[in-house]
């Protein structure tokens, strides 16, 4: 009777994997009665924990994977662990594999929260973008949950919508319409969407290897990114090459201020290929912004990456720096606005890291940067990061920085930062 | 005067290419790109994104790539959210309309085979990062070759119509040539018939489908998840109960774990190209240089290992 049921079961579905599934079935089966005596099974298992121990040992380096516990199951053949678990009718949270039949889009969240220390009171001598905590006080902080929804539009177009939770409430990170189908290697996407001013400011916060957002940036361009409501317009260029250029003309907020300007910003982005196993990328940002009382702000910006990956490895070396200047021209600081006033004049800052990531599941970086500080002058500050990426799905981050501001005032500050993605996000720009 | 004119001629003849180019085709994988060689000959330009020294999960969506579709007639991808973490991106920058999902110039060579290991019933990813539409390594299975092959030369016919006859020609050819190797592997293989091996990844289900082995094991517990020790001590067990002679894992794979495996339990270690090229690839010269050397060397390293 049981080989009839097999039987019809392989005539009914010739996918293999139900006949292994069976099989290793069979052999559970059969590995039964085999196990009678407890002191030769207990025996057993003392050799199979000390075969555990030295493997670790031999191993060692990689982590202990957290799926441990589930890893037992594969006892009987560990088949059977690859066929994922038959769970009945019982429904489950979360994972809709019918997603696309019924039109959803590509539905995702991304949280990321940290424990801050830092010793100076950063919030006045040293503004910057999350995450911080008051002057030697470890305080837990929520730093975002990104939810994004993507998919096409049409035929001609896709739209991609990023919604960031926050203490402060929820805000429209970006949400942009991109189109497809325009000649002549034009793009143009039209929403609200950070401005394509340099290679940092384009990408959202949970993919920077670093916890936080360099102080330049935070400063010259903003807290929490450089963008606004408007449109940019792409023309790839037919070189042999990726050389692309942006003209975005949008209603920006930069720095700490709260009132949105119009401003035009261009970009020219390329990317060369040096070798097989690296890749350089050289960006030249420019952006003139209107100011109150007849006044302009310019912005002028350079930005460097190189990768270098062997093809065969997961492992890779990223260099990357940036560099911001910003001036403004006949600012007459407006009565009654609430936030600081930008100082008049020319300040510039930027930042220097290298990153090396250390096969799947590690990575560690060090940092350089240098900002205009609040009270004038150059604030400098220098960053050590390691990262460990349990999957890829999650990570965990200890950044240990030292800074030190024009007066001599300086102070370390540690940041333990975990992150999370759940759902099918889009691919990260590389 | 005479000397002239047939100078000339000959001048216009050695200006004028042959058999033109009729079709630039880029393919996400090397051996995509060797099946659309064999398959469209001359008239068509095949190469591709990913090198076989890669790991095709894990390709970095390198914008220079997307220079390389903008000038695509043709996009073959293996499907299967195989490249999903690197293509869309590429196809979104490349100004290419037509390559897009559902595109007339896009080819997703899954469509063409019978997927296997397709999850029944709900997935997560606590079941690791496995592919929720099935398994998308199909490309060392000989049988699911012919049908990827036959959809690209028809998809060639459809873009390329001057070249139909030719496409279905070399097509026939390949079919002939085909049936003529795969007789001769299954003879390598026929003595190691029904062994039992442990591989990395599942991605050499199809192969030992079609060849008839079977995998007992495999070294990561889950699809992506790096494998705990207590797993590897589970593997040394099935190794040894069950007489599991080779351990196959692909070249681009950090072979720590199975060589902690084959120390433990006597079996050893193979080393297998991950695609065509996987052993080295310098610039053009790859090696295994195509499809059937690739197929050559993967059953000769299995044939030999199980023995």
């Amino acid at each position: 009777m049981h080989w009839l049921i097999v039987a019809s079961l392989l005539a009914a579905n010739p996918d293999p994997s139900g006949a292994r599934q069976s099989e290793a079935g069979g052999r559970e089966e059969k590995g039964q009665p085999a196990s009678q005596e407890t002191s030769s099974e207990k025996q057993a298992a003392d050799e199979k924990r000390k075969l555990e121990e030295e493997i670790a040992r031999e191993i060692g380096g990689q982590p202990a994977s957290p799926a441990a516990p589930g890893a037992t199951a594969a006892q009987g053949g560990s088949a059977a662990a690859q066929t994922p678990p038959d769970r009945g009718g019982q429904g489950q949270t979360g994972g809709n594999p019918f997603g696309r039949l019924m039109l959803l889009p590509d539905v995702s969240a991304i949280g990321s929260g940290a424990l801050a220390w830092n010793r100076l009171d950063v919030a006045t001598l040293s503004p910057r973008s999350e995450p911080f905590a008051p002057a030697s006080e470890v305080r837990p902080v929520f730093q975002e949950l990104e939810l994004a929804l993507q998919a096409v539009v049409d035929p001609y177009a896709r739209a991609d919508v990023f919604l960031a939770f926050g203490d402060e409430g929820a805000e429209l990170e970006e949400a942009y319409l991109t189109t497809l189908r325009l000649p002549a290697g034009l793009q143009v996407r039209g929403g609200k969407l950070y401005a394509p001013f340099g290679r940092l400011n384009q990408q959202h916060p949970h993919t920077f290897e670093f916890v936080d957002r360099p102080l330049a940036l935070a400063r010259l361009l903003g807290p929490d990114g450089f963008g606004g409501p408007g449109v940019d317009v792409a023309w790839l260029a037919p070189t042999p090459w990726f050389a692309e250029l942006h003209v975005a003309y949008q209603a920006l907020t930069p720095g700490f201020q709260e009132a949105s300007r119009n401003g035009g910003v261009a970009r020219l982005v390329q990317f060369f290929d040096v070798g097989e196993a690296s890749t350089l990328g050289v960006g030249f940002s420019g952006g003139l912004l209107d100011e109150p009382g007849a006044g302009a702000r310019d912005l002028l910006g350079g930005d460097v990456y190189l990768k270098v990956r062997p093809p065969r490895a997961r492992s890779y070396v990223a260099l990357q720096g940036e560099v911001v200047a910003r001036r403004l021209r006949g600012v007459v600081a407006p009565e009654g606005e609430e936030a600081p006033a930008d100082a008049a004049g020319t300040e510039w800052g930027g930042y220097a890291q290298a990153v090396y990531r250390h096969g799947p599941y590690f990575a560690y970086g060090a940092r350089y940067e240098r900002a205009p500080a609040v009270a004038g002058g150059p604030e400098h500050r220098v960053s050590a990061l390691a990262s460990w990426l349990p999957s890829e799905f999650q990570r965990i981050r200890l950044q240990i920085s030292y800074d030190r501001l024009p007066g001599g005032q300086d102070g370390l500050e540690a940041l333990l930062n975990l992150q999370f993605g759940i759902g099918a996000h889009g691919a990260h720009p590389f | 005067m005479k000397t002239l004119l047939t100078a000339a001629s000959l001048a216009l003849c050695t200006l004028a290419p042959a058999p033109a180019t009729a079709l630039t085709v880029v393919t996400t994988t090397e051996g995509l790109a060797s099946i659309a060689r064999e398959v469209g000959g001359d008239r068509v330009q095949a190469t591709s994104l990913s090198r076989g020294t890669q790991d095709p999960h894990f390709v970095d969506a390198n914008p220079n790539l997307a220079v390389k579709l903008r000038r695509a007639d043709l996009l073959v991808d293996v499907g299967l959210d195989l490249e999903v973490g690197w293509l869309p991106p590429l196809v979104n920058q490349s100004r290419n309309p037509d390559i897009q999902p559902n595109g007339s110039r896009r080819l997703t060579a899954a469509s063409a085979v019978a997927v296997m290991d397709v999850p029944r019933g709900p997935v997560d990813r606590s079941m690791g990062d496995l592919h929720p539409a099935g398994n998308p390594h199909f490309m060392s299975d000989p049988r699911r070759v012919e049908r990827v092959a036959a959809a690209i030369a028809a998809k060639l016919a459809r873009l390329d119509p001057a070249g139909a006859a030719g496409y279905q020609a070399r097509l026939d050819d390949f079919r002939g040539r085909l049936a003529h190797s795969a007789s001769g592997w299954r003879a390598a293989l026929a003595p190691v018939r029904e062994r039992k091996v442990i591989a990395h990844h599942n991605s050499l289900t199809y192969f030992l489908d079609w060849a008839g082995l079977q995998a007992v094991g495999y070294l990561e517990p889950k699809p992506g998840i790096t494998p705990p020790p207590a797993h590897l001590a589970d593997l040394v067990g099935v190794v040894k109960e069950q007489g599991v002679k080779a351990i196959f894992l692909e070249n681009f794979h950090d072979p720590r774990s199975a060589e902690v495996v084959a120390k433990h339990s006597g079996a050893r270690v193979v080393l297998i190209p991950g695609d065509v090229g996987g052993f080295r690839d310098d610039g053009d010269a790859l090696d295994p240089k195509d499809w059937f050397a690739y197929m050559d060397a993967l059953v000769k390293l299995v044939a030999g290992a199980e023995r």
